[in-house]
């Protein structure tokens, strides 16, 4: 929403965000092996939805994209049309130390080694694989940058779209792939 | 157990003169023969020694010997012994039978053999890609394909962990968290 009044705007933003963050909806896929710690963050034990984290069937429903582990080029590929069908706002956890600098799959010859260079990321969590509270504290922190308007990874892709694309196409050689226009 | 082992010792023997075999403890048989003989001693194995179960197609790349090794490894539900057939292919021009009308599971396994390690079986009807997608180099298992050095260049690394340092000592200094004595003891 936007309003003329500055002072106005920012009682707004400040609800706003308290709504958002409250209501972070994960996209269900998984990719790499960190997506078998969804399940139990989840479930009764550590019950995700106490912080409004909950599961999202379609990319459209969705806030938050986990990415999971490591991400092979074909992965990534779809990875990539998920996060731009997703609508505002939007936002990218990296889960693992794949995700960060490539983990133990730093050699292989069709993972990629650091998502950021290819989705812009919020929060990165590390470990391999993280536990579920690592990854509740990561979601915490989500919460506390959402809620500091510093999430903000969604308009850094969208200013930044050439210098993301262009690392896209390097691992991606034949780009096939529809263009959004948000 | 040792009885039916001869007795699938000598059968392959006398209708295969190529077949060399070799014994392994429990219920295991090896076999090595030509790869022209593959497609007919599978077919034996399968309809007249109750081998019904194709477990498993496997590939070696014996760079050294230029050649790849392939294993066929089937399975008799009735005996509980296990046969595995071995053949050599020439490294430089890797051709071979395709066997997927006599399990159709093969066709998989053949698939991804001539994918990873560019062995072409005549008469293979599938897809060209299979695991990789737009894969333009060398087919990656095998041994002469630097993985290393196609994942330096193809894809950005972050600086920063290439002295394979304990990170615990760098966390220790950063938070003031102590490091308990045992566990300086495996730090490098
Ligand atoms: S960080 Fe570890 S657990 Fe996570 S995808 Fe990589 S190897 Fe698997």
């Amino acid at each position: 929403m936007m309003i003329n009044d500055k002072n106005s705007q920012k009682i707004v933003d400040i609800i706003q965000n308290y709504a958002r963050k409250h209501s972070l909806w994960i996209l269900a896929y998984g990719t790499g092996c960190g997506a078998i710690e969804i399940p139990p963050t989840m479930t009764s034990r550590y019950d995700a939805e106490r912080l409004g984290v909950r599961g999202a069937a379609t990319p459209r429903q969705a806030d938050v994209l986990l990415i999971t582990g490591y991400l092979t080029t074909k992965t990534l590929k779809r990875v990539i049309r998920v996060y731009e069908q997703m609508q505002d706002p939007k936002y990218v956890i990296g889960f693992g130390s794949c995700t960060i600098n490539g983990g133990m799959y730093w050699d292989s010859y069709n993972t990629i080694k650091a998502l950021d260079r290819y989705l812009p990321v919020d929060v990165f969590i590390n470990g391999c694989m993280p536990r579920p509270e690592a990854v509740l504290a990561g979601f915490a922190k989500l919460q506390e940058l959402i809620q500091a308007g510093k999430a903000d990874g969604a308009r850094k892709y969208k200013e930044n779209l050439e210098w993301y694309r262009a690392n896209q196409k390097k691992v991606i050689p034949n780009w096939r792939m529809p263009e959004y226009n948000w | 157990m040792e009885e039916i082992k001869s007795t699938i010792i000598q059968r392959i023997k006398t209708h295969f003169s190529d077949a060399t075999e070799k014994e392994y403890p429990y219920n295991r048989v090896d076999f090595s023969v030509k790869k022209e003989t593959i497609p007919a001693i599978l077919f034996y194995l399968k309809d007249e020694m109750g081998f019904k179960h194709l477990s498993h197609i496997s590939c070696i790349d014996w760079l050294e010997e230029n050649e790849f090794e392939v294993v066929f490894i089937v399975w008799s539900p009735t005996d509980k012994i296990k046969v595995f057939v071995h053949t050599r292919v020439d490294r430089e021009n890797p051709v071979m039978d395709n066997v997927d009308m006599i399990w159709r599971q093969a066709n998989t396994y053949e698939r991804e053999m001539r994918e990873m390690f560019g062995i072409q079986f005549t008469g293979l009807e599938a897809p060209e890609e299979f695991l990789l997608e737009d894969w333009e180099g060398p087919p990656p298992m095998r041994r002469d394909f630097d993985t290393e050095a196609y994942a330096t260049n193809t894809y950005w690394e972050r600086p920063g962990r290439e002295d394979a340092k304990d990170i615990r000592e760098t966390i220790e200094k950063r938070s003031g968290e102590i490091l308990p004595d045992f566990a300086k003891k495996y730090t490098r």
